[in-house]
Parts: structure tokens; C-alpha cells; sequence
């Protein structure tokens, strides 16, 4: 792990994303001991930023900067939290099923291909709305809406793998199945664990925000998407300067990072591609 | 005729014959071939009851029967009677063997002085010496003025003056150069009818003229004991496959090989388990004894000879009704190198899969040390490697040149992490790649060809395997270092009896590194012998148009 960081610190784009990603984790972590409490209600409503609010208030007297920051929160869950879960489900079926192969894979292929032709976000928007869910039932949900297509590369990659002329020599040295996974199978599907991986997150930040968006989330959990749900309501005062494009702009950096992480992560597992 | 039963000789302290047992009869000539050293000529010598002269501190046991007579029981004054009549030598070492004050006349007819008249001497003398082609008009001559080939005929004419029964000959030919060999080679055969004659030298090629039956000397024992010509083609014994393998012969077309190691003292055990690549622990502990294995032929080996590391048996894979490994039969010895040869798509490859158990054959067994294979352990591994074929596909592009050598310790959890890149540098120094960090820590893409087909070849050797599976392993080499790790296998094979299967498509280089060539076309194998034979005589016309096609 620290070798990657260090690989990552010595790339442009790694270091971009890790320096924005590093602060947006950072902001999640201290945002208590910068802000105040985002859920107190205040008299003073929809008021212009101020020595007291730095970013104003909404409209029922809740400070928007402690908003925002403790938003970052809530991103970055969703994100690390589905990022991992669909990637883990993904490399599980897909991996297995490539390895495994015969009925275990036309069983596994079938139920990815049934939930592909699922359209997700309007099942997701369904279920939403009836169930309210709380953050981390929606991550799960989230996660178990879309780890098909991840599956279906790794299952691709894993039977392409298992083909090389280097899996076989490992074999031919008395390797067995589960080092054949650990040292080649796995560091073979990096690049499409990390990309997976990235994607999902970088889909569950927008999926996330855009359920707040459109106003089916819970409402006790602080998000930039509902953040821009409710500034919409008052487009016709200028409050959106400071209400609408903070999140706004957040939530675009944040998945600025995202891309640049993978972007430069790729590289660095791929070491071909290093010196290209 | 001559009958030798457990003759042992010591001089002082150490033991040079340890318990000889041979029998050669009238007509026959036997050879006693083996390195210097390995105690030929006090054989001959002790058979003479001529140890003492040449070293006071030498002792003998054991029988020597001439004729039903043990020649051991008998006195200096009966000894001296029989030698020369009834069993002579030529010596070695022509040079001095002859007394440099008589005439050669005087010498040859010397033995005959108390059995006939000096003019029936002189007379048979003469006949004799024109027999043996030496020019009539030198026979007054002394010895320094006679050539080498000249003295080698005197002395023979020497030996079979009397008309003995048993003749020694030690080293009858080496001085001479070949022409003249040739001649005293038919010359000794000719005079080799009705008796018994030993031919003690180290030159393959006069025994192989010579001699009926050969025995094979080593450290004081006979290691084997065979047919000449049969012992010559199919050695049993790996220290007979060493010996013949370093001599220089016309028609083999493997390069030259050695033995490890130099002929050294053995106190206890197989001489020869020193320098054997087969050694188990009995032959530390335990002499071996000279068995008769058929066809004539006796060895001396705890492990029953040059033993057969893979025998592959019926093995047949069919993919659906298409039979890519039809019924193939192959044996593979310890040490030697089995050249499979044919054109692409003939199953080459994938008759390797199978022994390596990256495929499953459909039907037939294989073999390993005389044990089938079944479910491949970690054990079978770590005695069979393969080299594939593309090598820079072999190596993950994720591994560095020590993580890629090192995997197969890493695999089979052989020592320390120290260790293992130790073991990791000494064989990359073997292959004769650079061992130091900025090379360990390369990937493959940064390497040449020549590199990464060298650290495949440093992976399969890591595990010090005794067969390697090399599929078509310089396809993508430059000639020259193509050369390069060709000599290096070979060494390899020298130094630790490593067997190989050479899997090529290249005849010209399989007739150079191999023992035996296998031709494979259609997933059978068509025809299988000797390299020198087969690619130089082949019999199936399959075989014909692809050395026609290779030399073109």
C-alpha cells in the first residue's frame, strides 16, 4: 500500500486526485471541529454569507458551510462504500464463475444478464421512495443494483488470463489454485478491479446525490444532492450563489478525483504502461 | 581359457583392484577399457605375475586359472616356464619396452632360446616379424633407429613368438597414428584366432574393432561388462555412457560431454557414486555387484543402470473425434536428451502439456522414476520443469526478474527469503545473467529476448528438476545465443544428469544436442533411435523428407 502511494505521488494526475481526495477525507473527518451543529435550526433564514455563516443559512436557519462539510461525509461513503461492495461481489462471481466455468458459470452468467436488463435507477427510485432508506441501506442497494456489468469483465478477463502462457508456467512449478488467484489472477484484473472500482464509486456519488435530488432520500442524513433540492426551490432569490453552487461544485471535484486516482492507479499496476 | 575370480591388488595401503571376476575364452578378445588410473594395466600385470617387479609392496589375492591352473599357486621357477609360452604382453609404452642392446632379431627370438635350435629360432623369428609387417631388411637394426610404428610391430612379434595361449595386450595401438593402427588392429585379429587375448586400452575405437566383449573398469571394479558393439550403442552403465561420450567418434553428432568431477579414491561404496548423477544413498554405503541383466550383458550399479526418469505409455488425447496425441510410447533416460522432432500442429506440444498435467490424456500412462504419475503433487514438480515455447508470454508482465525466478521456491516453499535469493542469484550466474539489484528489479518488457529466454530457463532450473519438457526453447533466439544456452543445457546435463525432451522443428539443432531423436507426425511417433542413426539413415519417409527439407 505504501509503495502505491508512493508510485502515486511521483504521477501529475495521481497526485491531483490524491490531493483532492486526501482533502475531501480529511474535511470528512475534522468537519465536527469546523463546523457547527447542520441540523440547528435558526430564526435567521436564508440569510447572504456572513462573519457568522460563512456561506448563509437556508430556509429554515440551518448553516449551509456546516452543510456542505459534513455532506463530504456522505459522499465519500457511498462512494468507498459501494465502490467496494460491487467491486467485492463482481471479482467474487466473476472470478469464480471464469475459473470454475461449466453449469456453476451458465447458472451465475444468467442472473447477471436478468439483472442487466433490469433498468436499475428506476427499480432504485422505486424502492427508494417506499423505503426511505437510511444511508447505509442505500449503499447496499445501490451496490446490489449494479455489480452485474463489473462481473461480466472479470469474468471476461479472468478466462483470458487463464489462457496466458505465465499461469500455465505457475502451474508447471506446482501452484495451486488459490496462489494462481492471490498472485496472478488478481494482480491480472488490477487494472479492471480499479476501474470497477472507480466507476462505481464515481456512480454512487451521483446516484446518491441525484436521489436527494430529486427528494427521495432520507431526511435526517446531510446531502450536497439535497442540499441542491432544496436551493432549487428559491431560484428566484440569489441565494443559488451560495446554496445551489457549492454542492454543485463539491460533488464535481470530488468526481474529478475519482477519475484522476484511476486514471493514475491504472498505470501503476500495469507497469507496461509506465515508461509508455 | 583365462579365468579370473575375485583378484584384488593393493599396493601398500590402498586397494586398486577390488575383486575382479572374468573368464575369456579361446577365440575370444575381451577389452578392458576405463580412464588412467582405473587400474588396466595392473590387471595385465598381476595376470603375468609381474606386480612385484614394478612395486615391492604389492600384494594379490584371489584366483587366476590358465587352464584349469591357478597361476597364483605356482612358484617363480613353474611361473617362469609358462610366461611367454603359454601367456604373453605386449607391453605399453613401445618407447622403452624394448632392450636397447640387442637387435630386433635377437629380441624377438630370445624367448625361444631354450626351445628349439637358434637357426629354427631365427627362422620363425623372421616369418614371424614379416607377418606382423615389419620391413625384413630392418630386422638387424637396433632399437633407436626404428620408428615407433616399427617397435610396436616388434614387440607384437615378440608376444607371439612362443605360440602362447593368452595374450595381453596393453595399450597395442596408442602410439601409432591411424593408418598404421588400422593395420596392427587386423594384424592382432588375424593372430587373435585360437586364443585368448586381453586388450587393455583406453581408446573406445580399437576395443570397438578388437575386441568380442568389453568390460568397463572403474576405481578397481568392472562397472559392465557386454557385447562390445552393444555396450558401445546402448551403455548401461552412466559411467560407460561418460566415457563414450567424451570420445571423439566419426558418426555421433552430439557434442562432446563429459563427467563431473575426476577419477578420484572411493573408500567405501560405488566408485563411481562421486561423479554419478543417479547416486542414492546405498551407493555411498554399499559396493555394488556385477549382475547379469540378459543378453550377455553384466553391470555393476545399485540402481540397475542408467535408469528411465520418464516412460510415457500409450498416451493418447483426443479433442472430440480428433486424435492430436495418438498411442505415443516414449522412454526417456537419465542424463540424456531426447530430441522430438516434426512440423507444427503435429502434437509436439501437446504431448508436453500431458506430461506436465496442464492437459488430461484421454488415455495411456506416464511414468516418472518408474512410478506412475497420478495426481500431480508438488513433489512431481519439483523434478519436472517445462520451458515453453514463447518465452516472454511465460513471464508475467507484473514480476520482476527476481519475483519471476524466485516464484517456483515461492510455489514449492523451499527456504528462507535470504535463501531464496541466493538460490535466485547462483542460477541467474548460471544461465550467465547479471545478478545484481538494477537487473533483479527489471520487468520483462525491459528485457531482450536473449535475457527473457535465459530467466525461463534460470525459473525451470531453480528447482534443480532431473527432466525438462523444452518446447522449441530458442525458437526466438539469435543463433549465437542460441549456441550459448545450448552449451549451457549441456553442461547442465553433464553436471547434474538432467534428462531432457527437446521439443523442435529444427533438425539441424536436434541432431547436434541430441542422444536420440523421436520423429512425431499426426500425434504418432513414426520413428524413434539413435540421433546419428536415424539422421543419418532414416527409414520412414516421413522422416526422409524432413531431412531433406532440412538440408536444402
Amino acid at each position: 500500500m505504501g509503495e502505491v502511494l508512493s508510485e502515486l505521488s511521483k504521477d501529475s494526475f495521481g497526485r491531483i486526485g490524491l490531493g483532492v481526495f486526501s482533502l475531501f477525507l480529511l474535511l470528512a473527518l475534522v468537519s465536527p471541529l469546523i463546523t457547527g451543529d447542520p441540523m440547528l435550526h435558526s430564526t435567521s433564514v436564508l440569510n447572504p454569507p456572513s462573519s457568522e455563516h460563512m456561506l448563509g443559512t437556508n430556509d429554515v436557519g440551518q448553516d449551509i458551510w456546516s452543510r456542505l462539510i459534513r455532506g463530504v461525509r456522505t459522499s465519500i461513503l457511498v462512494a468507498v462504500g459501494v465502490g467496494i461492495l460491487t467491486t467485492l461481489i463482481g471479482a467474487i462471481v466473476g472470478v469464480s464463475a471464469g475459473l470454475i466455468g461449466g453449469i456453476y458459470d451458465e447458472v451465475l452468467m444468467r442472473i447477471v444478464d436478468a439483472l442487466l436488463a433490469i433498468p436499475a435507477i428506476v427499480v432504485l427510485i422505486l424502492i427508494a421512495s417506499f423505503l426511505r432508506p437510511t444511508l447505509w441501506t442505500l449503499i447496499l442497494l445501490i451496490s446490489i443494483l449494479h455489480w452485474q456489468g463489473g462481473a461480466r469483465i472479470m469474468r471476461a478477463q479472468t478466462l483470458s488470463l487463464k489462457e496466458r502462457a505465465y499461469i500455465s508456467a505457475a502451474r508447471a512449478f506446482g501452484a495451486g489454485g488459490g496462489y494462481l488467484i492471490l498472485k496472478h489472477v488478481m494482480p491480472g484484473l488490477g487494472p479492471i478491479l480499479i476501474s470497477s472500482f472507480i466507476y462505481s464509486a464515481r456512480m454512487a456519488v451521483f446516484m446518491e446525490a441525484g436521489l436527494a435530488f430529486i427528494g427521495i432520500a432520507d431526511p435526517t442524513t446531510v446531502s450536497w444532492g439535497a442540499m441542491m433540492h432544496h436551493a432549487l426551490k428559491f431560484y428566484y432569490l440569489p441565494v443559488w450563489k451560495w446554496w445551489l453552487l457549492p454542492p454543485g461544485a463539491a460533488l464535481s471535484l470530488l468526481i474529478l478525483s475519482f477519475t484522476f486516482l484511476g486514471y493514475s492507479l491504472e498505470r501503476i499496476i500495469e507497469p507496461r504502461l509506465r515508461n509508455a | 581359457m583365462l579365468e579370473i575370480s575375485n583378484l584384488r591388488v593393493r599396493y601398500g595401503e590402498s586397494e586398486v583392484l577390488k575383486g575382479i571376476n572374468l573368464k575369456v575364452d579361446r577365440g575370444e578378445i575381451l577389452s578392458i577399457v576405463g580412464e588412467s588410473g582405473t587400474g588396466k594395466t595392473t590387471l595385465g600385470l598381476s595376470i603375468m605375475g609381474l606386480l612385484r617387479e614394478r612395486s615391492a609392496n604389492a600384494s594379490v589375492e584371489g584366483k587366476i586359472l590358465l587352464g584349469g591352473v591357478n597361476i597364483r599357486e605356482l612358484d617363480e621357477r613353474e611361473l617362469r616356464r609358462i610366461r611367454w609360452r603359454r601367456i604373453s604382453m605386449v607391453f605399453q609404452n613401445a618407447e622403452d619396452a624394448l632392450n636397447p642392446l640387442y637387435t630386433v632379431l635377437d629380441q624377438v627370438k630370445e624367448p625361444l632360446a631354450k626351445v628349439c635350435s637358434d637357426e629354427a629360432a631365427e627362422k620363425k623369428a623372421r616369418h614371424l616379424l614379416e607377418t606382423v609387417g615389419f620391413p625384413p631388411n630392418r630386422i638387424g637394426a637396433y632399437p633407436h633407429q626404428l620408428s615407433l610404428g616399427e617397435k610396436q610391430r616388434a614387440l607384437i612379434a615378440m608376444a607371439f613368438i612362443c605360440d602362447p595361449d593368452v595374450v595381453i595386450l596393453d595399450e597395442p595401438t596408442s602410439s601409432l597414428d591411424l593408418i598404421s593402427r588400422g593395420d596392427i588392429i587386423r594384424l592382432l585379429r588375424e593372430l587373435g584366432e585360437n586364443r585368448a587375448m586381453l586388450l587393455i586400452t583406453h581408446d573406445l575405437a580399437t576395443a570397438a574393432r578388437l575386441s568380442d566383449r568389453t568390460a568397463v573398469l572403474y576405481g578397481g571394479y568392472i562397472l559392465e561388462l557386454a557385447p562390445t558393439q552393444l555396450l558401445l550403442s546402448e551403455p548401461r552403465h552412466p559411467y560407460t555412457r561418460g566415457l563414450i561420450r567424451s570420445y571423439p567418434d566419426m558418426r555421433r553428432t552430439k557434442d562432446l560431454q563429459g563427467m563431473k568431477g575426476r577419477v578420484e579414491f572411493v573408500e567405501k561404496g560405488c566408485p563411481f557414486y562421486p561423479r554419478c548423477t543417479q547416486a542414492i544413498e546405498t551407493c555411498l554405503i554399499k559396493e555394488p555387484e556385477l549382475n547379469e541383466i540378459g543378453d550377455g550383458r553384466w553391470i555393476a550399479c545399485h540402481r540397475g543402470g542408467i535408469i528411465p526418469l520418464l516412460e510415457v505409455r500409450g498416451l493418447t488425447k483426443s479433442f472430440d473425434t480428433f486424435r492430436a496425441v495418438d498411442s505415443v510410447d516414449l522412454t526417456l533416460f537419465e542424463g540424456e536428451t531426447l530430441a522430438l522432432i516434426g512440423e507444427s500442429g503435429a502434437g509436439k506440444t501437446t504431448l508436453a502439456r500431458l506430461i506436465m498435467g496442464l492437459l488430461e490424456p484421454t488415455e495411456g500412462e506416464i511414468l516418472l522414476e518408474g512410478k506412475r504419475v497420478g495426481e500431480r503433487g508438488k513433489e512431481f514438480f519439483r523434478k519436472v520443469q517445462m520451458i515453453f515455447q514463447n518465452p516472454r508470454e511465460s513471464l508475467s508482465p507484473r514480476l520482476n526478474v527476481l519475483e519471476a525466478v524466485r516464484e517456483p521456491l515461492d510455489v514449492q516453499g523451499i527456504g528462507a527469503k535470504e535463501e531464496r535469493r541466493e538460490r535466485v542469484k547462483a542460477v541467474l550466474e548460471e544461465v550467465e545473467l547479471p545478478s545484481d539489484e538494477r537487473f533483479l528489479s527489471r520487468y520483462p518488457h525491459e528485457l531482450s529476448g536473449g535475457e527473457v529466454q535465459r530467466v525461463v530457463i534460470a525459473r525451470a532450473l531453480v528447482l534443480n528438476p532431473k527432466l525438462i519438457i523444452a518446447d522449441e526453447p530458442t525458437s526466438s533466439l539469435d543463433p549465437s545465443v542460441q549456441a550459448k544456452i545450448m552449451k549451457l543445457l549441456n553442461d547442465i546435463q553433464e553436471r547434474r544428469g538432467l534428462g531432457m525432451l527437446f521439443i523442435t522443428h529444427d533438425v539441424a539443432l536436434a541432431r547436434k544436442i541430441s542422444d536420440r531423436v523421436a520423429v512425431m507426425r499426426s500425434g504418432r511417433i513414426v520413428e524413434e533411435g539413435r540421433s546419428e542413426l536415424i539422421l543419418s539413415s532414416p527409414s520412414h519417409p516421413y522422416t526422409k523428407a524432413l531431412l531433406r527439407a532440412a538440408t536444402n
